[in-house]
């Protein structure tokens, strides 16, 4: 037996519903900031790991037209 | 689709009464109209043109009785200066329920509906100006011509496009385009399951256009649009949009999450789109279903999606974000820019205080009146902003004086964009001051952090950030202007290095209520 009156129940279990969603999209959001953080590392970062520096530049200008 | 719209009078008994759709006025406010029986959209023609079409119960206000009106839509009203020819046509039966001269205002001229390069245009389905397709032939051949181009360029890149939305609808309905409709979509099944792997993939076939020339235009991790510039000058956009199975599940970016049988969609068959042939879902039909609900047969040029708000919101948190209110800063800064109305408080004491030989980096250049205005007084300046054509008139201006202004493309809702540009300007010599007038106060919690970080990765070897931004949330702004507290931004900047050296409240002429202003340093 519940002892909490119904209302009250209903409203816990109305913001526990929200803070779930919240939750869920808080989770969703990460798989565009991991797409985009994997395709600076693949695209930018690595680049930048050259010595030459005109290859560097080059590599910095070909990815922020690739956007 | 079922629609939560109601007739006026329930369809049983306008069976009995008989339906009945009259136009008792058209003027300056608006249509009267009397309805009776089921909602219908009607297109409203001027001078034999199609220019808007609405639904009639849908769209309109009930009065009294079985009188409704509608007014037009606020963006048509410019336009409305002077006589047309108006008609009120059904249209799925083509029924003509009004045909009358009209004269908005006393003015003698026709009224004309043409956008400034001179294009006849007309509202398309979510509300907007843009040419359409009706009665351009060449223009439908050039369109067609531009999308078998892009769908060759992405077979090179392994990666089957298919018609989708509105141009699906167009290919099986009616073997073309719909006059209505004023782009083409294109979608491609990813061979991905995974929203990330997904985003990803969408990442690589924009960077491999790019490559070939394409220019193109994010709109978030899943869809880009292709810009292609046809015959006359006009620029239209192909739209690309993934979609993908999460297991039974299909969902196509924007609207569509449903269960959906691989077999509908793969192996793929053909359509026809005029004398064009391109590849298509299995069985089309099921994909216009999930698209546009069980109606897609019944032609709706005034259509609203009445998407599920959970697949509105997987959609949201996956995909979306990185580009937020980005239109309707295309919109508010698609006027002519006024430069020469002097520069902002701001821009004069960042000269006063900055010396000579410094660049400054305008972060959000908007217009470019600021930018302009130090680029005359001989300051090396770099424009950045997420809409940087919104500055051509004062980079055009300044080039043609040879004064130093430089815009570059920021996007500081879009993490690669931001890192990508930062890595830019910091490998760039010399001293530079980074300055956002009412940006702060403009773009999102995301946008803010990526500021600070951009700020600190441009002025990594030392150098001030000013900053005004808006404490209360005005009434009027564009965009979402939001009031800020100065204290969560000073930590903000904090976090990511910089140190505060004032913050002040101040009247801005510009913006009603107070603004504060902000300097903070790195070393």
């Amino acid at each position: 037996m519940n002892p909490m009156p119904s209302s009250r129940r209903v409203r816990d279990l109305e913001e526990r519903v929200a803070q779930l969603e919240s939750e869920i999209a808080e989770l969703r959001r990460h798989h565009l900031r991991v797409a985009e953080l994997a395709d600076v590392m693949t695209e930018l970062v690595l680049p930048l790991a050259d010595r030459d520096p005109d290859r560097v530049e080059r590599a910095i200008a070909a990815f922020n037209a690739s956007l | 689709m079922e629609r939560e719209w109601r007739p006026v009078v329930p369809h049983r008994l306008a069976r009995r009464l008989g339906a009945r759709l009259r136009v008792r006025a058209v003027d300056l406010d608006g249509l009267e109209l009397t309805v009776r029986g089921p909602d219908r959209v009607v297109d409203v023609l001027f001078d034999g043109r199609r220019i808007w079409s609405f639904w009639v119960v849908r769209d309109t206000h009930g009065q009294f009785g079985l009188r409704r009106r509608v007014a037009w839509p606020d963006r048509m009203l410019r336009f409305l200066d002077g006589r047309s020819r108006v008609e009120i046509v059904e249209h799925v039966t083509g029924v003509r329920l009004f045909e009358r001269e009209v004269a908005f205002t006393d003015a003698d001229r026709r009224v004309a509906f043409r956008n400034p390069r001179g294009l006849e245009i007309s509202l398309d389905k979510s509300g907007r100006f843009s040419p359409t397709f009706s009665g351009r032939g060449d223009q439908v051949a050039s369109l067609l011509d531009a999308m078998e181009e892009v769908v060759a360029a992405l077979a090179e890149l392994g990666v089957t496009a298919f018609p989708a939305w509105g141009t699906l609808l167009g290919a099986v309905r009616e073997q073309g385009l719909l006059g209505h409709d004023s782009d083409a979509d294109l979608a491609y099944l990813s061979s991905y399951q995974v929203p990330v792997d997904v985003a990803r993939e969408s990442f690589r076939l924009q960077r491999a256009l790019n490559a070939r020339g394409f220019s193109t235009y994010r709109y978030s991790g899943a869809a880009f649009r292709i810009q292609v510039t046809e015959s006359d000058g006009a620029t239209r956009g192909l739209d690309l949009f993934a979609a993908f199975f999460d297991h039974d599940r299909l969902y196509v970016m924007g609207e569509v999450g449903a269960d959906y049988r691989r077999e509908w969609l793969w192996p793929l068959s053909t359509c026809r789109i005029a004398d064009r042939e391109f590849a298509a879902p299995a069985r089309p039909e099921k994909l216009l279903e999930a698209s546009y609900g069980l109606g897609w047969r019944v032609p709706d040029p005034a259509f609203k999606f009445t998407t599920p708000r959970d697949v509105t919101r997987r959609l949201d948190a996956w995909f979306r974000g990185t580009a937020p209110h980005r239109a309707d800063w295309e919109r508010a800064l698609a006027g002519r820019p006024r430069l020469r109305t002097g520069p902002s408080a701001l821009a004069r004491l960042v000269h006063s205080e900055v010396p000579a030989g410094v660049t400054v980096l305008d972060i959000g250049v908007g217009h470019g009146r600021d930018a302009w205005w130090w680029a005359r007084q001989g300051r090396a300046v770099i424009g950045y902003d997420y809409v940087p054509r919104a500055a051509a008139t004062a980079l055009q201006q300044a080039e043609e004086a040879g004064h130093p202004l430089t815009l570059r493309s920021l996007n500081l809702t879009e993490l690669r964009s931001v890192l990508g540009e930062g890595a830019w300007i910091s490998r760039r010599p010399g001293p530079r001051v980074v300055v956002a007038r009412h940006l702060l106060d403009a773009t999102t919690a995301t946008g803010r952090d990526h500021l600070a970080r951009f700020a600190s990765m441009a002025l990594r070897r030392g150098g001030r950030l000013y900053a005004d931004f808006a404490l209360e949330t005005p009434t009027d702004a564009a965009g979402s202007r939001a009031g800020l507290d100065a204290d969560e931004v000073a930590s903000l900047l904090e976090e990511h290095g910089g140190r505060v050296l004032s913050t002040a409240t101040v009247a801005d002429g510009d913006t009603a209520g107070p603004v504060a202003r902000l300097t903070a340093e790195w070393r």
